[in-house]
């Protein structure tokens, strides 16, 4: 029973791709995007009571074998697109990757280790892609009748395929499959960032292509040694080795940080954006970058406490501040989100690392309620972008006075990521004083002032925004609530709906949702106490303070909305004058002269992380 | 209920400046008012510099013909009750400018003047003294009774009033043709 | 002590009051005026319940309302609340309001003031995190309780700490060199500026909050010794009204250069040396 959900939860996917792509029908794309929404939420959940102990899977040689197929031609897929698109660094990469994929087949020695291992981490990620990821195929079907009705099908099935890809890359535990569907991955967001065929597209879907084939040599490069040493082909066999070199776990972290765009390769991901807008929304969210915290998490139990872990912490922490800072000078909405999306993965990473099960658990929680909110931010900024053409932030100026809910929805999803009662708050808050008493323990002092001044940035970052896209001289209660197709709505209506339970109730999720998530990683529950309100040994966060906290964030804004009070109406203060004020807002423009020092450290950081946390020197 | 409320305006009446055209005399004597030799502070009286919450309205200076715009957008922006007080003769008469091209003569040809201060330039203690007597004056007034300026000839009688209105009807009266570049999209 | 703690923070609006009556009082005696009297501003108070209410539009007065709730709100967290730092982003959600507030009008002084209040935030709130982190480190107690009752007197483990919050202060109470956000001579007060009437007096109230707000902080750094406490904090209040009178106002740079570039340094080394220490 539990296989054959397994096996429906990746194929589904598949199949219904290939049905939407041969059919190219609107009503099919609907119907079959919310069955998979419907069916493959339900499994998740199913998966989630039933799978208590790690359960392991043999799939036929056959499967191993024509894996091995489709890698190289995959490999020579892109080695051909390099020639045809006249970058000969894709095509080299490419050629370095069949040459290692060719040395690990020659080499790899025969195992009976189950290839597919499904824990609750992996219903977890089934749960984020199965609930968060098919809400956006089901927003883009909506999306491309506005954009480009003819191509509908083709995008969609992408999308969709890409859910199934995600799914069955974090059920693999055999480290080749895990290179070949990390690689399809990159096929998958390639084929998106390039969907729009113009010049730019192209050129940052190939961006996008040689810098993720770069994860991939990383990752071939950690199979090699693993093999060459241990003989460990499997993911659940680094854990039989008590003596392990850092240098394969190095390489596979080093692959997660590319793949979570981290700062040297950062560029991929703010490249993507010239999209159609699903397509950030499903890289930010629930696919792609969500392979490099899992990634992480998988390896967080074996790389705890080492030299390695202590690295990432400092790269990732460095990233983590810097990108939020690059964020205060954007401009363009999108690029803003990806750059918080960058930051808060670094976040996600460091607190994977650090592994304790408290930061374990908020890394689960970060990536659950990132997934939320920039899903919902990013089909936000698409129903900006087709229905109201805002593109900058400039854009967003007094768009209040035409999309309120728009505005609500924006608001929400940006609180929630910084904001005092929500669940990715609490996981700060978990965070810093996990921190503190680390440093309490002398060990791992600088996160503190890391996770202090980031979030500090994110926070002005969020309100920045928020500011502009309130400004107004109209009473509110005459605006109209804005009325706009159903598909756009519904989709971000569940996202907030969500958030607003989980924020509620976020002691429940704590304790009978994450920390079980926790114990099936590092083999223990973080103390969590029952109840509504959050405890855990001398931190409490009492519920009449989250109650309260939720009545200002969420219920002062919509009061704003229809409260009317009688009193006498003037203009705004001018001196006098009547000139029409125009408003803005400052960008720190003073961080373009830095910015280069910042990716140049990064870089360094990331050799560090390689070199000596991969114990070469 | 609201006279004990009542008692409090004369602890704490707050000002603001105007110069409607002034040669700086009056409104140097007025800053020289609020510093450490004379201290109104000891009133609790402060220099807003923001219409909205304030009470006293000082004006210095004959009424240019650029300034009475902004004189009664000023005015309007106060809320009631409130009171002016014309500093210095200029503002009340015109003073030596008066009958000049440029100039309307004393404010109370536009707002109603509640206290008049001779004077070229007003002296600090005929300010303070002109200031206590706006004071007395004040305390008189309701704030339910709505205070427009003189040249608006029909007073609004509404609950709630939309004070933009009449500001934009005054400023199409009494503004100087100025080239204004509409910018907002 | 909790019966007293929670009187404070019901009573907190009052005190704040005459905190801002006693630095107005102060400050004309610095610079030898004879100054309003102590209760001025309940009399302002009681002037402005008084007055006819003009308002831009209603999110906004309603937002000062908010700032004015939100702001009560986090004191009350900090003085009954088990955890401080959650107080301390508390008061950031009511700053939120605040330039929410200032956000949402068409007024160029407002909106600067706003951003220019972003600005403020950025420079403060990480080290007013770094000062609970640092009540933690040295009393092992995110409760108020259990830091006014630890055995150890925080400021002798945290001196430098405590200078860098002291200089904090003007950043968050907007005074002199810091007072960029409001700078009454030069945006009008910034983003209060559109209130007034009973609009204002929420507003004007939630300031006397701060006092409130930063004051206790300071005197949870005297640890059980309430005596030392309640020095700090005069010596704190009556040093930021010395620096009020005697310095200008600085630019915004020169504001995030002075807190990320001296204090966050100053604050962070003090708590690594002392968790390096142990």
């Amino acid at each position: 029973m539990i296989a054959a959900e397994i096996l429906a939860s990746i194929l589904l996917p598949w199949i219904s791709a290939l049905v939407i792509y041969v059919l190219n029908n609107h009503r099919v794309s609907v119907f079959l995007t919310v069955l998979n929404f419907v069916i493959l939420t339900i499994i998740g959940l199913h998966l989630w009571f039933s799978v208590n102990n790690p359960i392991t899977l043999h799939p036929p040689h056959l499967v191993d074998w024509l894996l091995l197929v489709y890698d190289y031609g995959l490999l020579l897929y892109f080695f051909k697109q390099g020639i045809e698109n006249r970058n000969p660094l894709v095509s080299v990469l490419a050629v370095i990757q069949i040459f290692l994929l060719s040395w690990v087949v020659l080499i790899r020695p025969h195992s009976e280790v189950p290839n597919i291992y499904i824990d609750k981490l992996t219903v977890f990620m089934y749960l984020i892609v199965g609930f968060v990821g098919s809400l956006i195929t089901l927003f883009a079907t909506r999306y491309m009748q506005d954009e480009n009705p003819v191509r509908e099908g083709e995008f969609v099935a992408i999308l969709v395929w890409f859910l199934g890809v995600m799914n069955f890359i974090v059920s693999v535990n055999n480290i080749e499959w895990f290179f070949a569907l990390f690689e399809t991955t990159t096929l998958a967001s390639y084929l998106l960032i390039r969907f729009r065929g113009d010049t730019v597209s192209v050129n940052n879907a190939l961006l996008a292509l040689w810098m993720n084939q770069i994860g991939g040599i990383t990752i071939l490069l950690a199979l090699l040694f693993a093999i060459h040493k241990y003989g460990i082909t499997h993911f659940s066999q680094f854990g039989e080795h008590t003596q392990l070199a850092l240098f394969p776990l190095a390489f596979l972290s080093a692959a997660a940080l590319v793949k979570g765009a981290q700062m040297p390769f950062h560029r991929w991901l703010l490249g993507a954006m010239v999209a159609p807008t699903p397509v950030s929304a499903i890289l930010h969210s629930a696919t792609m970058v969500k392979v490099a915290p899992y990634l992480i998490l998988r390896l967080s139990p074996f790389i705890k406490g080492t030299l390695l872990a202590k690295l990432i912490v400092v790269f990732t922490g460095f990233v983590f501040v810097v990108t939020a800072l690059l964020a205060l000078n954007e401009t363009h909405f999108k690029r803003i989100l990806a750059y918080s999306t960058i930051s808060l993965l670094s976040l996600m990473m460091l607190a994977g690392t650090i592994g304790t099960p408290i930061t374990i658990t908020v890394a689960l929680m970060l990536i659950a309620f990132h997934a939320v909110a920039k899903a919902l931010l990013f089909l936000e900024a698409g129903v900006l972008e087709k229905r109201y053409h805002a593109k900058t932030i400039y854009d967003l100026k007094h768009i209040i006075n035409k999309a309120p809910l728009t505005v609500f929805f924006i608001l929400v999803g940006f609180l929630s990521m910084t904001m005092v009662p929500f669940a990715m708050f609490v996981a700060k808050w978990l965070m810093i004083s996990e921190m503190s008493e680390l440093l309490s323990k002398a060990s791992y002092i600088i996160t503190v002032a890391i996770l202090a001044i980031g979030g500090a940035i994110l926070t002005v970052l969020y309100l920045k925004i928020l500011g502009l896209t309130i400004n107004r001289d109209e009473e509110s209660f005459r605006v109209k609530i804005e009325k706009l197709p159903s598909l756009y709505t519904i989709p971000n209506v569940i996202y907030v709906v969500l958030i607003l339970i989980a924020t509620l109730f976020i002691n429940t999720f704590l304790v009978y949702f994450f920390a079980p998530i926790t114990q099936s990683i590092i083999g223990y529950i973080p103390p969590f106490c029952e109840g509504l309100s959050v405890c855990i040994k001398n931190l409490q966060l009492p519920f009449w303070q989250i109650i309260i906290a939720f009545f200002f964030v969420v219920f002062f804004p919509i009061i704003a909305h229809y409260i009317h009070f009688k009193t006498d109406r003037t203009a705004e203060y001018s001196c006098g004058e009547p000139v029409k004020p125009r408003i803005s807002t400052y960008n720190m423009v003073c961080l373009n002269k830095v910015s280069t020092y910042f990716e140049s450290i990064s870089l360094a950081l990331f050799v560090l992380v390689l070199v000596i946390g991969g114990g070469m020197l | 209920m609201f006279g004990f409320f009542k008692k409090f305006r004369k602890k704490s009446p707050w000002i603001l400046h105007y110069n409607t055209g002034s040669c700086n005399g009056c409104d140097i004597e007025i800053m020289a008012c609020l510093g450490p030799k004379y201290d109104l502070e000891r009133f609790g009286i402060i220099n807003k510099g923001n219409p909205k919450q304030a009470d006293i309205l000082l004006v210095t200076g004959p009424v240019t013909k650029r300034a009475r715009a902004r004189l009664l957008r000023l005015y309007m922006q106060m809320p009631e009750p409130k009171v002016v007080v014309a500093v210095g003769a200029c503002a009340c008469t015109g003073g030596v400018f008066r009958h000049m091209y440029n100039v309307e003569n004393g404010i109370d040809r536009f707002i109603p003047v509640d206290v008049y201060i001779p004077g070229c330039a007003a002296r600090p203690e005929n300010i303070i003294e002109g200031i206590k007597k706006a004071i007395e004056i004040w305390e008189r007034k309701q704030k339910e009774k709505v205070e427009v300026p003189k040249v608006l000839k029909e007073i609004p009688d509404v609950e709630t009033l939309d004070r933009r209105e009449i500001i934009s009807k005054l400023e199409e009266k009494y503004s100087e043709r100025l080239v204004i570049e509409e910018d907002e999209k | 002590m909790k019966g007293i703690l929670f009187t404070f923070a019901l009573l907190s609006p009052i005190i704040g009051g005459l905190i801002y009556g006693l630095e107005r009082k102060f400050k004309a005696r610095m610079q030898n005026r004879q100054g309003p009297p102590i209760l001025q501003p309940f009399y302002d108070f009681f002037k402005l319940t008084d007055k006819r209410a003009l308002q831009v539009h209603s999110f906004h007065s309603l937002m000062g309302i908010a700032f004015f709730v939100a702001a009560w709100f986090a004191v009350f967290a900090l003085l009954i609340g088990p955890n401080i730092l959650i107080a301390i982003f508390l008061h950031v959600l009511a700053l939120l309001f605040f330039t929410a507030g200032g956000f949402s009008v068409k007024s160029p002084y407002s909106v600067m003031g706003a951003l220019r209040e972003l600005a403020h935030i950025l420079a403060a709130e990480p080290i007013l995190v770094f000062a609970a982190i640092a009540l933690y480190l040295s009393t092992g107690s995110w409760n108020i309780e259990g830091i006014l009752t630890s055995n150890t007197v925080p400021i002798l483990q945290m001196p430098l700490l405590f200078c860098a919050l002291v200089l904090t202060v003007p950043i968050l109470l907007k005074r002199s060199p810091f007072d960029i956000s409001e700078a009454h001579q030069e945006i009008i007060g910034g983003a209060e500026i559109e209130y007034s009437g009973l609009f204002y007096e929420a507003v004007y109230t939630a300031k006397w909050l701060e006092y409130i707000f930063i004051g206790v902080i300071v005197f949870l750094f005297g640890g059980s010794n309430y005596l030392l406490g309640a020095l700090l904090v005069a010596a704190t209040f009556l040093f930021v009204w010395l620096l009020d009178n005697a310095t200008t106002r600085l630019t915004i740079h020169y504001m995030m250069k002075f807190a990320w570039g001296i204090l966050l340094p100053l604050a962070a080394f003090n708590i690594f040396w002392v968790a390096i220490w142990r």
